[in-house]
């Protein structure tokens, strides 16, 4: 097992794909946390804004670097699909027939890497929150705020939403089908489903909306679990997108 | 002496292999043997079946029925896949992005080979100056080479390669040729080759197994289908007399392009005596110079459509 866990690790670092998407998924939490500091701190716009010293302020703000789990499920769902548009899925599966032994080897590395790319966010949010709250003499409450608890929460966002994106690939083997048809998920079905009646009381039980929950960002219009509770749903979408790739993979012939 | 006759080391058994894909049967009912220490030819025009059968033998694809096994058993049920089997499916299962040396340090961290043997194959295939450079600039002929290193990685007894020679220039067929004939004669090993073109791969196996619309067709020694094939060649005035002349023979006989008979089955003596013992005129009577690539465009063509009338 641990030489197919090195073999899918020397999968992501022998092609460049997975430092760009890290880059990305930098600069959307990078945007993010810049964006909700600007607009809490000015207060434009005559909007009615909180004090950048109040605790939910500064937790929102952690939360926000959580939005590179959009890029953190990309990166699962190209990590197995590359293996089919590249046939790459032959040698590997000669190697190691039995199928399910890789999957859970790549969920390992998929979820390796989205813990890399969420402390990533996480270190790039407090190294602009630090000095920028210095400089308008706000002071942080790293623990009494809850705002390393929040990055905690971005950190397990983007970890298990790579191991989504694995079992996403699985089911949709087509690369941009999966990478589109996630995306369109997350952008426009979840928060469409949140406005249909009766339907949306499913709502905070979702993928995107329990991750909302963990981090404390703000998304959709129902009530959030609580974040424990978001991190189990999480979890267990997670564990249910992983389960279906493990079996699918046994079933179906490889490509 | 092991009591199970397909359990002999490094042979390769097809049995009864059948898939169905929809309504199309893509194999069918596919039975031969592969034996150790020969390279043997598995032939069959395009759309034949030939990848889908190394597919399911190599357990990428599951039977609809039959089963495919390597020393045998079923390919997963090896101890050592990695290690006792080497295969190239078509010379395409590369990341363009990824090096030639890393593609293959993935397989060994897979295998639990160490890093050295990516650079050990790659001198045998002659990609030592390549190893550093994505696989996208490679062209067809480098990408034979690098499928063929992954195959032997793990020093495997059993090669099954699908048309390696595709994109190979001549000298990279004889160099390739070379190689398999070692691997047969001096180690023993077992090689499997697939190819659509006869003349491609006929200097280089001693066994065929013939394949064509999924169906079996011919398996044995080339030797024994050349000298199979060759037939007699006839012309004569009357040929329904001669039909009957040499009926007794067992043989088959196909009228040529040319307007004479080929009479398969049979030596020109055993034809030329029954000809001249039923007195039918013969204008012609020759051993038939039917070359291999001919015998196997024959075995392997579409069916004619049966005689008679349409219901």
């Amino acid at each position: 097992m641990i030489n197919l866990v090195r073999a899918e690790w020397r999968k992501v670092i022998t092609v460049k794909l997975g430092w760009g998407m890290l880059l990305g998924a930098l600069a959307l939490a990078a945007l993010g946390v810049v964006a909700q500091i600007a607009s809490n701190g000015n207060g434009g716009n005559g909007s009615p804004v909180l004090p950048l010293s109040a605790a939910a302020t500064q937790r929102s703000i952690a939360a926000s670097a959580g939005s590179a789990y959009l890029f953190s499920i990309v990166v699962g769902i190209i990590l197995i699909t590359t293996e089919f548009r590249h046939f790459t899925s032959r040698p590997t599966f000669l190697i190691e027939p039995r199928r399910g032994r890789v999957i859970v080897a790549k969920v390992i590395v998929a979820a390796v890497v989205g813990i890399i790319y969420g402390l990533a966010c996480a270190a790039l949010t407090a190294a602009i929150m630090e000095p920028w709250f210095a400089a308008l003499g706000v002071s942080i409450g790293w623990t009494s705020n809850g705002v390393l608890l929040s990055m905690l929460g971005d950190i397990i966002v983007i970890a298990i939403f790579a191991v989504v994106g694995i079992g996403v690939g699985v089911l949709v083997r087509n690369q941009i089908a999966a990478v589109i048809g996630a995306l369109i998920y997350l952008f426009v079905l979840e928060p469409l489903i949140d406005i249909i009646p009766v339907v949306k009381n499913a709502y905070p039980y979702l993928p995107g909306a329990a991750g909302a929950a963990i981090t404390g960002a703000s998304r959709g219009n129902l009530a959030h679990l609580t974040a424990v509770q978001g991190g189990f749903v999480l979890l267990g979408w997670g564990l249910l997108f992983a389960l279906c790739g493990w079996i699918l993979t046994i079933r179906r012939d490889v490509p | 002496m092991s009591p199970e006759p397909s359990a002999v080391e490094g042979r390769i058994v097809a049995s009864g292999l059948t898939k169905v894909f929809g309504e199309v049967k893509a194999v069918d009912d596919l039975s031969f043997t592969v034996e150790p220490g020969s390279v043997t030819g598995f032939l069959g025009p395009n759309g034949a079946g030939k990848t889908t059968t190394l597919r399911m033998i190599l357990g990428l694809a599951t039977p609809t029925s039959g089963t495919g096994t390597i020393s045998g058993v079923a390919y997963a049920h090896l101890p050592v896949p990695g290690r006792t089997v080497g295969a190239v499916l078509e010379a395409t299962s590369f990341h363009p992005g990824r090096s030639a040396r890393n593609h293959l340090r993935v397989f060994c961290a897979a295998a639990g080979l160490p890093d050295k043997r990516a650079d050990e194959v790659l001198e045998w295939v002659g990609l030592t100056q390549a190893a550093r450079y994505a696989v996208h600039g490679f062209s067809l002929g480098m990408r034979q080479r690098l499928a063929l290193a992954t195959a032997l990685l793990g020093n495997p007894r059993v090669l099954l390669l699908d048309e390696p020679a595709n994109g190979l220039d001549p000298e990279g067929i004889a160099w390739l040729r070379g190689l398999l004939r070692h691997f047969a004669d001096v180690d023993g090993r077992t090689v499997l080759i697939s190819s659509h073109v006869l003349s491609e791969v006929e200097q280089t196996v001693d066994r065929v197994v013939i394949i064509a619309r999924g169906r079996f067709i011919y398996e044995g020694k080339l030797a024994d289908l050349e000298g199979a094939s060759g037939g007699v060649v006839v012309r004569t005035p009357t040929p329904d007399q001669f039909a009957t002349a040499v009926a007794s023979l067992n043989a088959r006989i196909t009228p040529r392009a040319d307007g004479s008979l080929a009479v398969v089955g049979a030596t020109p003596e055993a034809v030329g005596r029954a000809a001249w013992e039923a007195h039918v005129e013969l204008h012609e009577l020759r051993a038939g110079s039917s070359s291999l690539e001919e015998t196997f465009l024959r075995l392997t063509a579409e069916p004619a459509a049966p005689p008679g009338p349409t219901p």
